[in-house]
């Protein structure tokens, strides 16, 4: 039996320290795939406890031939999905919400330039991200940050395989239009800055 | 410009030759949309995991503990109104007997008896007035009027059936 069944098992039978062991094991993909889907550190923090709350509460409903990390991060990408509609009908205003924290470069790294670089990469990613339709979102960072296969996201997100990758298929095409569209933006901010003023 | 095989190439990922690797080349230093295409292929393989911030295992404790600290209170909550439910309807229940209880076993029975006979009766009151309503009632409503309660029936049904599914679809306890 693995660590990672000897756990669930554990917490099965009502073992707190078993289901820590889990959180401590899989905070990290959970927490991602909310921080990639929400786009804020707290709101993803959140929905990351919320998550593991969810499966502590259900674990009973967990099917133990079936990969427990798929079940995770299906719980997480409901959640969050959930709480994107929630929003997107809530009166909040939504600049207010998108206000993302701003990371500053780290001056410690070998290379700060590359660093700096990497966090740019980051975080125009993120901003392509938050463009995308939440189940595409969700179906993404499944297949890119996770690992996860075509039938496991599939499962997760209650979708047909085919329909999975039409999905996948899609959110890139839109991904790489929405990264065209800030490239653009950015040279246009670049060839103005020895003038400063668009009026010159 | 035409995308195509590149950027069918760049979705899909499959091997190429060496000519294929050169064409796909050359076309990326002419293409903005495919170039955006490639990166966005390369961002999303190289950008890592976010973390979340230290002692999340600790913070999920304390939020465990709150949940099932407020859970055991509503489940408290939640017995104490239902035994009152259950106690009040038993008092109702056994009324009678409650009345009379320092009356002789007889007297208990027939005054038992007659409450539950009176009850039924009750009921069957009730009961017979509904069947009367819904022999003349319809007389008095148009057809029309019909029709449109029959459709509104089974709209809501539907909302009904809509919103069973919807709900059942984004369970907490998703399966895999």
């Amino acid at each position: 039996m693995t660590d990672e069944m000897t756990w669930i098992v554990q917490a099965k039978n009502g073992n707190d320290e078993g289901f820590t062991n889990l959180v401590e094991t899989y905070q990290k993909p959970v927490y991602n795939l909310c921080y990639r889907m929400l786009g804020e550190t707290e709101a993803a923090e959140d929905a990351a406890q919320e998550t593991f709350l969810k499966a502590y509460q259900n674990l009973a409903r967990y099917d133990v031939e079936r990969s427990f990390a798929t079940w995770l991060l299906s719980i997480a990408a409901h959640h969050c999905i959930d709480r994107l509609r929630r929003k997107k009908f809530s009166s909040f205003s939504i600049d207010e919400d998108e206000e993302g924290q701003t990371e500053l470069p780290d001056r410690s790294a070998p290379d700060p330039e590359d660093e700096a670089v990497k966090k740019q990469t980051r975080e125009r990613l993120q901003d392509c991200l938050q463009s995308l339709d939440p189940t595409d979102r969700a179906a993404v960072v499944m297949r890119y940050w996770q690992d996860c296969s075509e039938i496991e996201i599939a499962r997760a997100l209650k979708l047909t395989v085919p329909a999975v990758k039409s999905r996948l298929h899609r959110a890139r095409r839109a991904l790489a239009d929405s990264w065209e569209e800030k490239e653009k933006r950015m040279h246009l901010r670049h060839e103005r800055k020895p003038y400063g003023s668009p009026a010159f | 410009m035409d995308h195509r095989p590149f950027e069918g190439w760049l979705l899909n990922n499959p091997s190429l030759t060496a000519d294929e690797k050169r064409q796909l080349d050359a076309h990326l230093k002419v293409c903005s949309s495919c170039i955006a295409l490639a990166e966005v292929n390369l961002a999303l393989k190289s950008v890592k995991l976010a973390a979340p911030a230290g002692g999340f295992t600790d913070r999920f404790k304390v939020r465990l503990e709150v949940r099932k600290k407020t859970l055991r209170r509503r489940n408290f909550w939640g017995f104490l109104l239902l035994a009152g439910c259950v106690l009040a309807a038993l008092t109702l229940i056994f009324w009678p007997f409650l009345m009379g209880i320092s009356s002789s076993p007889v007297e208990l029975l027939v005054s038992w008896f007659g409450a539950l006979l009176s009850f039924w009766s009750t009921l069957e009151a009730m009961a017979l007035a509904g069947f009367l309503l819904f022999r003349i009632v319809p007389g008095f409503i148009p057809v029309y009027i019909w029709a449109i309660f029959l459709l509104a029936g089974c709209g809501w049904g539907l909302v009904w059936v809509f919103s069973f599914i919807k709900i059942t679809k984004i369970s907490q306890g998703v399966k895999p």
